[in-house]
């Protein structure tokens, strides 16, 4: 234990490395049902360099690792050592942005870079990122992104890695690579910058495309360093409009139409308990939902660069149109959310407690991606489950967020439960894992499968699973980074 | 090198003996490639002819086929359309060609999720006049409408006119279907899962980074057997009522379109104007396309194009005449750029935005080719890609040069460098001289812009030695340009590559900034093509490769 104390200790600094249990308790476990382990230890690396020589080391003795970028509460298990003896390698330390390019619209950041810390420094330059949901202020940047969480504005979703260009990798043999466009370039950001070198270009070097293979990754073959970051023009005008309906299927046709012709900013559909969540404190979910419609099909629109008023003029109009055209109507208010509640969830950061948190003190979702025209279906499964099991089917909450400029759409189901009434916690773990197990055998799509899902969906592709694991095998011949998830 | 009378049978029991063939006529058909005259000994037009040409139907077919060339160690080079001397055989080493030809079929497009589901041989106009019926488009490749979808979208590279608004096609792929060297048939994402066709990505890390990057393994490493690619939103009418006088076919515009010819005054101002339409996300079709000609010939050869009374002959003349010297001058550093509106209004105030734009970069709108001919004209050789004749049109050959693709403000840094080099090596006479740069190329090589490349197009005669041999000499000009001002070798050395020997491209390799790369494609082509039947365009240094220290990141090896 001492020796290792003293490698690592000499690889990151003394007082970068932790394995007191109280300090790591904060990793052992999360919210999602994985079975707890307590790590090792903790690092705390504070460059590129001290990364890789805690891959290295990780190697020689045959130690798990297992990267995470984000504070707490983590979700999903993924950041939940898979095999005991393991070393957290905890990357807030790295937290510089290290450029913010106006002109060229992208930034450069380190994996610990949190929402909360980019969006301000940002928006000093007039930009901004697209983001996923209200995402927690410490909710690691690089960290969303590789997970392929799903962000608001599918018009600018040009792919499933969007806004993730390229970025510099530590694999699991010790081995380090830039990817994309900077693959090309030297090993060093700041003779790529003085040479005009933005890494802008996500493709490459060569035949690969290693930003996709680190995606969805989970952490399981290597550990990112830097990351470029597509950015948006800060708007100037916001305005933020919203379609009710009874029924999710009243809302598909005009969300299609939307997808279509790339109208809006931020687009979504959700229900009312769900946004009830997302808008309401703690104390007023249960009144707003009572208020709110069953289904919302929410559209911001934004006005920047030359003409900004005009332009969201002629996209309110055009999605005033297409609303009428399917029978709806567009209106500027939700009842009982005041716009500024709406603004504030859809372009900042989750207050104390993260909303997903609030109302009960924890929630258990099911995602996957599937068709737009498929996720009725799948929500009528989750609903009859979660009925069967006696869960409050109100209280399920439905987020769908059309993902590559509405080619696909991430649907969660999210349950919130009192993680203190052991009954309730039972419940919602059992309607968590049937629902999963139900809608993978009926057609969702879970490609991030976390958890107890990844045995589901890799038996379900044996080929896919082979080749995996043989990459796996290329990139982390030893099994040290985070082993035991995925098919790994 | 034959075939054994077994094996050939052998493959024509999986495929019928009508659809197999090793007649030296028809190898040879196959061996003659565009760009080969650059790479092969005596400038010949023969890449390495194959010992059999096959013409599989299903991708059982393909899988069984390639099974049948590990167990007898022949390589397997796959050609949908083909484009450039990639497609062929790269060695002499025994090859089977697999024309896939007979995989022609749509078998969906899904309009509601934008999705279209292709075999190998769909080319880009079938699908694309298939897709306009339903109001939806597709991103067509600089390689034009005759090409196959599917290359370009697993294969190659995929960049095009439409690139900027639509994504290229690396980025339009969803799912795949794959034959790998072994003879395994991976399905990626949603797929595999049996989900559909919707997302290429997953479960968990997506294997198509290993091999679809920033271009693909072009026939290098297995066989894509079907695909599917993401479509978009056409505004237009769903039937194209054509008109105009071969080969000048012209498109009316839209009343939700705008097509223009821009222009500035310097290279400075043609980045300032880059940037100001990437931030208004103005565009739906950015294209330098007309500069291909070269720029002291360019507006005359366009309007000799329009003119059916003229030839290619009196370009010379017409480039003389009052009033084209001005239009030569006017649209010196110009580029072609497509607007498309949502509604009148939307189209409106594009219009709008672009104009004010446009005063403030000093930048103006080609009159001459804004008029009803030239812009309708204009409108249907980018909506379409249709004209790719013109690549050839000077003296029977074309290469590309530069076209690096980065920032404007990167890009503006080579175009003096590339033009001076062009007219350095014109003036041997041994390459055409069409006066001033002949740098063309997409506005951007992915969606949304930000990035762009200029390619130099150089014309030479491929039936003339010594002007082949001027060719590839300013083909290593360019490169050596290139390095001695601080940019990275540009699409000619791709070309360049298959000229050479392995022990030079391994070199190459390993010189390369961060040659870990190919250590790392290496070990990936061993896994999935442990008996070498793919080639080498899936590039890759052998281990005993020794890279230079300053290149070799890893911690245990300093």
């Amino acid at each position: 234990m001492t020796d290792t104390r003293n490698a690592l200790a000499g690889i990151v600094g003394r007082e970068h490395v932790s394995d007191d249990p109280e300090s790591l308790q904060v990793f052992s476990g999360d919210h999602s049902f994985v079975l707890p382990i307590p790590p090792w230890f903790a690092v705390r690396p504070g460059s590129e360099g001290e990364v890789q020589e805690v891959v290295v080391w990780a190697n020689a003795t045959r130690t798990p690792l297992v990267p995470v970028s984000s504070g707490s509460p983590h979700f999903y298990g993924d950041t939940v050592p898979g095999a005991p003896g393991a070393v957290m390698v905890d990357l807030s330390r790295m937290n510089a942005i290290k450029r913010i390019d106006r002109r060229n619209r992208m930034a450069v950041i380190e994996p610990g870079v949190t929402y909360g810390q980019l969006r301000p420094e940002l928006a000093k330059e007039g930009l901004a990122l697209v983001a996923p949901l209200r995402p927690r202020p410490n909710k690691s940047v690089i960290g969303s992104l590789l997970e392929r969480q799903p962000t608001l504005v599918p018009r600018y979703h040009y792919a499933f890695p969007e806004p993730l260009r390229t970025c510099g990798v530590v694999w699991g043999n010790g081995e380090k690579t830039y990817t994309g466009e900077a693959g090309y370039g030297p090993y060093s950001l700041e003779d790529q910058w003085r040479a005009g070198l933005r890494q802008v270009d996500p493709k490459g070097p060569a035949q690969t495309d290693f930003v996709r293979l680190l995606s969805g990754a989970q952490g399981t073959l290597g550990i990112v360093t830097w990351a470029s970051v597509k950015c948006t023009l800060l708007p100037s005008v916001r305005r933020f409009f919203f379609v009710a309906a009874r029924t999710l299927a009243e809302l598909t046709g005009l969300a299609y139409r939307l997808q279509r012709l790339r109208l809006g900013e931020e687009v979504f559909l959700a229900s009312g308990a769900l946004l009830a969540r997302l808008l309401a404190a703690e104390h007023g979910v249960a009144a707003l939902k009572e208020e709110l419609p069953s289904w919302v099909l929410v559209v911001g629109v934004a006005g920047r660069a030359l003409l900004p008023e005009e332009r969201a003029d002629v996209q309110e109009k055009d999605i005033s149109e297409a609303a009428r055209a399917c029978g709806l109507e567009l209106l500027p208010a939700l009842p009982g959310a005041a716009t500024g509640q709406i603004e504030d969830a859809l372009t900042g950061c989750s207050p104390e407690p993260y909303w997903k948190l609030a109302y009960r003190g924890d929630t258990a979702d099911v995602f996957f991606l599937a068709a737009l025209d498929k996720a009725s279906g799948f929500v009528a499964t989750a609903r009859t489950i979660a009925e069967e099991h006696g869960y409050p089917a109100g209280d399920m909450g439905v987020y769908l967020q059309p993902q590559h400029q509405g080619v696909a759409h991430h649907c969660e189901l999210s349950f919130p439960f009192d993680p203190s009434d052991p009954r309730e916690l039972a419940r919602t773990k059992a309607v968590h894992t049937q629902i999963g197990e139900r809608l993978i055998g009926q057609g969702a799509y879970f490609s991030r499968p976390y958890g107890s899902w990844a045995d589901l969906v890799y038996n379900r592709d044996a080929q896919s699973t082979m080749l995996l694991r043989k990459i796996k095998g290329i990139f982390d011949p030893n099994n040290v980074m985070n082993p035991g998830k995925l098919c790994f | 090198m034959t075939l054994s009378r077994e094996t050939y049978r052998q493959l024509e029991d999986i495929v019928g003996a009508e659809n197999v063939s090793d007649d030296p006529v028809v190898l040879d058909a196959y061996a003659f490639e565009v760009l080969a005259d650059l790479v092969r000994p005596e400038q010949s037009h023969f890449m390495p002819r194959p010992v059999a040409v096959i013409m599989p139907r299903t991708t059982e077919e393909v899988q069984t086929i390639v099974r049948l060339c590990n167990r007898h160690r022949i390589k397997v080079k796959p050609l949908s359309t083909g484009w450039y001397h990639f497609a062929a055989p790269q060695s002499d080493a025994p090859t089977l060609q697999l024309d896939m030809r007979r995989m022609d079929r749509i078998l969906e497009i899904d309009e509601k999720n934008l999705i279209a589901v292709i075999e190998p041989y769909v080319i880009a106009a079938q699908l694309q006049a298939e897709t306009l019926k339903l109001g939806l488009n597709i991103n067509i490749t600089g390689a034009g409408a005759s090409c196959s979808v599917l290359a370009s979208s697993c294969a190659y590279a995929g960049q095009g006119p439409m690139a900027y608004w639509m994504g290229g096609n690396a980025e339009n792929l969803l799912a795949l279907e794959w034959v790998t060297p072994a003879g395994e048939i991976v399905r990626t994402g949603s797929l595999g899962s049996g989900d559909g066709w919707f997302c290429g990505e997953g479960p968990g890390p997506s294997v198509r980074g290993i091999c679809r990057g920033t271009i693909g393994s072009r026939g290098g490493m297995g066989v894509y057997t079907k695909c599917a690619v993401k479509l978009t939103h056409w505004p237009g009418p769903t039937e194209w009522k054509v008109r105009g006088t071969v080969p000048a076919y012209r498109l009316p515009i839209h009343e939700h379109f705008r097509v223009y010819t821009l222009a500035v005054p310097s290279w400075d101002a043609w980045a300032d104007l880059y940037y100001q339409i990437y931030d208004n996300e103005l565009g739906y079709v950015f294209h330098r396309q007309f500069n291909l000609a070269g720029a002291d010939l360019a507006p005359a050869f366009w309007l000799m194009y329009n003119d059916h009374t003229k030839t290619l002959n009196d370009v010379e003349w017409m480039a003389q005449e009052p009033g084209m010297r001005e239009l030569t001058e006017e649209m010196r550093i110009s580029f072609q750029f497509i607007m498309a509106g949502r509604s009148v209004r939307d189209i409106e105030l594009q219009d709008r935005i672009l104009d004010a734009i446009l005063a403030e970069v000093g930048g103006w709108k080609v009159k001459r080719f804004a008029e009803e001919d030239m812009a309708e004209f204009t409108n249907m050789y980018l909506q379409r890609l249709g004209h790719k004749h013109i690549n050839y049109v000077w003296a029977g050959g074309y290469i590309g040069s530069w076209m690096q693709v980065g920032t404007p403000d990167w890009v503006k840094g080579y175009i003096p460098i590339a033009s001076a080099g062009l007219e350095r090596d014109a003036a041997s006479g041994l390459l055409v001289q069409c006066g001033g740069d002949a740098m063309m190329g997409s506005g951007s090589g992915f969606p949304g812009g930000g990035g762009t490349g200029l390619e130099q197009f150089v014309s030479y005669d491929p039936n003339d030695r010594e002007s082949t041999k001027a060719a590839v000499r300013h083909m290593e000009d360019a490169v050596r340009d290139a390095t001695s001002y601080g940019f990275p070798p540009g699409k000619e050395a791709l070309y360049l590559e298959l000229s050479k020997t392995d022990e030079q491209v391994w070199a190459s390799l390993a010189a390369a900034n961060q040659p870990a790369v190919f250590e790392f494609q290496r070990k990936i082509k061993e896994a999935l093509d442990p008996n070498n039947i793919g080639d080498r365009l899936y590039s890759t240094l052998p281990a005993d490769r020794t890279i230079p220290a300053d290149k070799t990141p890893a911690t245990d090896r300093r």
